[in-house]
């Protein structure tokens, strides 16, 4: 006997998204789901939009890891509220341990979200968060074939990060061919070329997410 | 591995029919799932074959139909396979792409013995 069922599998998930981007909404945060490879420079780009930003805007930052609070610890430094989500093996945020790390942050004294994902570009993929947009980092050393490798993170980010252009002179990466690939999948895609060590391309990066965060602000108006 | 999650929910679901319907063993489990879901079927199964471990779906089939990518272009509505997520209308050549096919991810039906 055969019986119908017809269910989203990911229902559970979603229905927990929904939640976290209406309270986002609610206080009127712009969340940013930032995503990445391990060692592509997520931490870095942080602390530098912390260093950045937060005298303009109220950020809180959720950290993913698997195990330590290494990155926690980086970003506490510069003084905005932070909570570490440990998944202990697990390659992904959910929007249940993101809802939980929103109550512990307190949101609703902030304006800006930044939610730091598991160093990984696949499994993070198939998670809404409920934030308002997702990031995609790639670095240089890690070659420029990667978007059409990994074409479900990039179909689906609003913006993209190349970081560590410093290291264009000592790699094969072709930062055309990058770019064709990355449109290909995503027309409307912003790409940033960035060394987050150096600090280059972190001013254009910062005015676009304060772009997004005062847009956001019109839309609730 | 976020197989392993997407099998957690999935026995949330299995289990729920189960219980709704008393039934006392599932033979077959059918699944849809999109090219474009990032999920590896062998890791699925193999998961899946852990979470059935002594309950009514050990030994049952797990069948995953494979849903190919499809596009739809905005600017003259022609419907198209994507290839290689070449997201790019083949009759207009516009970039403008909605997905319409391809990111499903959903459990079709069940099959049991009576």
């Amino acid at each position: 006997m055969e019986i119908k069922v017809l269910r989203n599998i990911m229902k559970r998930n979603e229905d927990l998204a929904t939640v976290n981007r209406e309270l986002f909404d609610r206080y009127g945060i712009l969340a940013i789901n930032l995503m990445s490879s391990p060692g592509a420079g997520k931490t870095t780009i942080l602390e530098r939009t912390i260093a950045k930003l937060k005298d303009e805007l109220k950020i809180g930052v959720i950290e993913g890891d698997l195990m330590t609070t290494k990155d926690a610890e980086r970003i506490h430094r510069y003084g905005v509220p932070v909570v570490q989500i440990n998944t202990e093996g697990g390659c992904h945020l959910d929007a249940n341990m993101v809802n939980r790390a929103m109550q512990e942050l307190e949101i609703e004294n902030l304006e800006l979200v930044i939610i730091e994902n598991v160093g990984n570009l696949v499994c993070p993929s198939a998670f809404d968060l409920g934030d308002d947009l997702k990031v995609v980092v790639i670095s240089v050393p890690e070659g420029d074939d990667k978007p059409l490798k990994y074409p479900v993170m990039f179909r689906e980010a609003k913006a993209c990060i190349l970081n560590k252009i410093d290291l264009l002179p000592y790699s094969n990466f072709n930062v055309d061919n990058f770019t064709e690939d990355v449109l290909s999948l995503n027309p409307n895609i912003e790409i940033f070329q960035m060394s987050a060590s150096s600090g280059e391309g972190i001013d254009e990066w910062c005015l676009w997410l304060k772009r997004e965060w005062e847009r956001k602000r019109q839309r609730r108006r | 591995m976020h197989e392993m999650a997407i099998v957690d929910s999935l026995f949330k679901i299995i289990n729920a029919k189960v219980k709704e319907h008393q039934i006392k063993k599932v033979v077959k489990v059918k699944l849809k799932v999109g090219e474009m879901t990032a999920v590896e079927p062998m890791t699925l199964t193999a998961c899946f074959e852990v979470y059935a471990q002594n309950t009514v779906v050990e030994g049952a089939e797990l069948v995953i139909e494979r849903i190919p990518l499809q596009g739809k272009c905005r600017e003259c509505a022609n419907v198209f396979r994507v290839y290689n997520y070449n997201f790019q209308c083949p009759q207009c050549e516009s970039r403008s792409i909605e997905t319409v096919a391809g990111r499903e991810l959903y459990i079709e039906n069940l099959e049991v013995e009576e």
